[in-house]
C-alpha cells in the first residue's frame, strides 16, 4: 500500500505556510476541492499531504475599499456571483464568476483556488487579467503582491513559490462611465468550459474618442493573453468599425491559440477575432455606471 | 493504532493501521462517525459507509449533478468533495427530505405526480437542487429554473416534465 495520504487542517496562514516549506511539493493546498479532487481521482497528481486551508479565519471578506474590490481567496464562486458589494462596483466580476461551471461546482470553488489552479479553461482568470487585479499572496518570507498577468506562467503554473498561498484578489474599481464585459463562448453544451472567453473593458471620451481600452482573450492559450501595444494603438482614436477590427485581427494574429475536443487553433483564431470585436463592442456599449 | 504526525508544528488528522482518519459528519440531522481514507470523496463515504444510495455517480466530474448533496442547504457535488472536508457542515440527501411517517417531501411529491423521470438515476440530484432552487428563489420562474437547474443532465430528456415538477412544487411549498 503507498504511504497514506496526510491531511493538515491549519487554523492560521503562518501554520499552513511552514507546513507547506518543510513537505515541498508533496503538500498540496485544498480548499474547495473541486479542482484537487478531479486532479487525484484523475491520478494527475499523487501528493502525500493536503493542507486544507479551509478553517482559515479571515479569508472570506468582500469588501470595497480604497478604490479596490478585495475578495478573500475563500469566497466562493457562488457568493462572487451573488455578491451585491461585487455587483455594485466591478459587475462584470460577477458575472464572470457566474458563468462556471454549474451551481454545484461554484458553491464549492473558491477564488484562491481557481487562482492557484491556473487552468487555461477557467473564467475569471481573464477577466481579472483585463481589470487590472493583483493577486496577494503570502509565504515563508511574508506577503506580496503579483499583477495578474504575471501570476498565470504556463498550464497548471502560477508565479507562486511552493511555500507560497493566495490570500485574495483586489481588483481596482474601473472610473465611472467603463463599460466590461466578458463572454464566454462555449462550443459543446451551455455548462461547459470555454472554448474561448473574452473580457472587454472599454471608457470613452465625451467626443467618442478611446480614454481606455482592454481586452483580455482567455481559454485560447496557456494563459490569458494580452497585447497592451495593441490596446495603446486604440487610445485617443475614435471607436469606429476599422478601429475595433484593427484591435481584433491584432489579437487574432497574435494569441498563440491550442488544440484541444472544444476547437482547433485554427477556429479559436477566428474566434478570438470575432469575440475581441463584439467584447469591444458590447463593452463600449455597457450602460455607465 | 494511531500515529502522532506533526509538521512545523500542525498535527495531521491521526491515522489507524489502514491509513483512515476519524471523521464526524451531520447527516441527515444524524451525527455519523466513521473511518474514511484522507481523499475518500463525499459521495463513496455516503454510499459505501452509511448506506445512503440516493446520490449517484454519474460522471464522476462534478457535470451531471447525480451526487448532487445539500451542505448547509447548497447542493454541491459529491463527487468533488473529500469527505474529511464535509465536517462541520449539515448534510442532505434524498434519504433526509421524507417526513417523520414516511409522508413524501412537496417536491419529492410534485415529481411523482407529474412523472418528472424516466429512469429515475438523476432524480435525486435534481430533487435537491430544486430544493435548494426554491429555498433561494420562491418564486422562481420557470427560466430561472431552468438556468439553475442546468447543470443537472437527464440522459432519458425528461427535461420538461421535470420542469412542470418543480413548477408544481413551488405553489405546493408556498401552501
Amino acid at each position: 500500500m503507498p504511504e497514506p495520504l496526510r491531511l493538515f487542517q491549519p487554523t492560521s496562514i503562518e501554520e499552513a505556510v511552514a507546513v507547506l516549506a518543510e513537505l515541498g511539493d508533496d503538500a498540496k493546498v485544498v480548499a474547495g476541492a473541486t479542482a484537487l479532487t478531479l486532479l487525484y481521482r484523475q491520478r494527475l497528481i499523487a501528493p502525500g499531504a493536503l493542507v486544507s486551508i479551509g478553517r482559515i479565519p479571515g479569508l472570506k471578506t468582500i469588501e470595497v475599499v480604497d478604490g479596490e474590490l478585495r475578495l478573500g481567496a475563500l469566497v466562493s464562486h457562488r457568493e462572487v456571483e451573488l455578491s451585491p458589494v461585487v455587483r455594485g462596483s466591478i459587475p462584470v466580476v460577477a458575472d464572470a464568476f457566474g458563468k462556471v461551471a454549474n451551481v454545484r461546482v461554484r458553491n464549492a470553488a473558491t477564488v484562491g483556488g481557481v487562482m492557484a489552479e491556473s487552468d487555461y479553461a477557467s473564467d475569471p482568470p481573464a477577466v481579472f487579467v483585463a481589470l487590472d487585479a493583483v493577486v496577494d499572496v503570502q509565504g515563508s518570507n511574508g506577503k506580496r503582491s503579483i499583477p495578474a498577468s504575471e501570476f498565470f506562467v504556463a498550464f497548471y503554473e502560477t508565479a507562486l513559490e511552493h511555500d507560497e498561498i493566495v490570500i485574495g484578489v483586489r481588483v481596482p474599481v474601473p472610473p465611472a462611465g467603463t463599460g466590461a464585459v466578458y463572454h464566454k463562448f462555449v462550443t459543446r453544451s451551455s455548462e461547459d468550459r470555454p472554448c474561448v472567453g473574452v473580457a472587454g473593458v472599454v471608457r470613452l471620451h465625451a467626443d467618442g474618442t478611446v480614454a481606455d481600452l482592454r481586452v483580455a482573450v482567455g481559454a485560447a492559450a496557456e494563459t490569458p493573453q494580452r497585447f497592451r501595444d495593441t490596446e495603446a494603438l486604440a487610445i485617443g482614436k475614435p471607436l469606429d468599425a476599422d478601429l475595433i477590427a484593427q484591435v481584433a485581427d491584432a489579437y487574432a494574429d497574435q494569441v498563440d491559440t491550442l488544440d484541444d475536443m472544444r476547437g482547433s487553433a485554427w477556429y479559436r483564431t477566428e474566434m478570438v477575432r470575432v469575440w475581441v470585436r463584439r467584447a469591444i463592442e458590447s463593452a463600449a456599449a455597457a450602460p455607465a455606471r | 493504532m494511531t500515529a502522532e504526525d506533526t509538521v512545523a508544528g500542525v498535527t495531521a488528522r491521526a491515522v489507524d493501521g489502514d491509513g483512515r482518519i476519524s471523521i464526524t459528519l451531520q447527516v441527515n440531522g444524524r451525527e455519523q462517525r466513521i473511518q474514511v481514507r484522507p481523499h475518500h470523496t463525499l459521495l463513496e463515504v455516503l454510499r459505501n459507509e452509511l448506506g445512503l444510495t440516493g446520490p449517484r455517480e454519474g460522471c464522476g466530474v462534478g457535470m451531471c449533478g447525480a451526487c448532487t448533496v445539500l451542505v448547509d442547504g447548497r447542493p454541491v457535488s459529491g463527487c468533488l468533495l473529500p469527505a474529511a472536508l464535509a465536517e462541520g457542515h449539515e448534510l442532505t440527501t434524498i434519504e433526509g427530505l421524507e417526513g417523520p411517517n414516511g409522508e413524501l417531501h412537496p417536491i419529492q411529491q410534485a415529481f411523482v405526480d407529474h412523472t418528472g423521470f424516466q429512469c429515475s438515476y438523476c432524480t435525486p440530484g435534481f430533487i435537491l437542487t430544486s430544493k435548494a432552487l426554491l429555498a433561494e428563489q420562491p418564486d422562481a420562474s420557470r427560466d430561472e429554473a431552468r438556468a439553475y437547474l442546468a447543470g443537472n443532465l437527464c440522459r432519458c430528456g425528461s427535461y420538461v416534465k421535470i420542469l412542470d415538477s418543480v413548477m408544481d412544487a413551488k405553489e405546493r411549498l408556498k401552501g
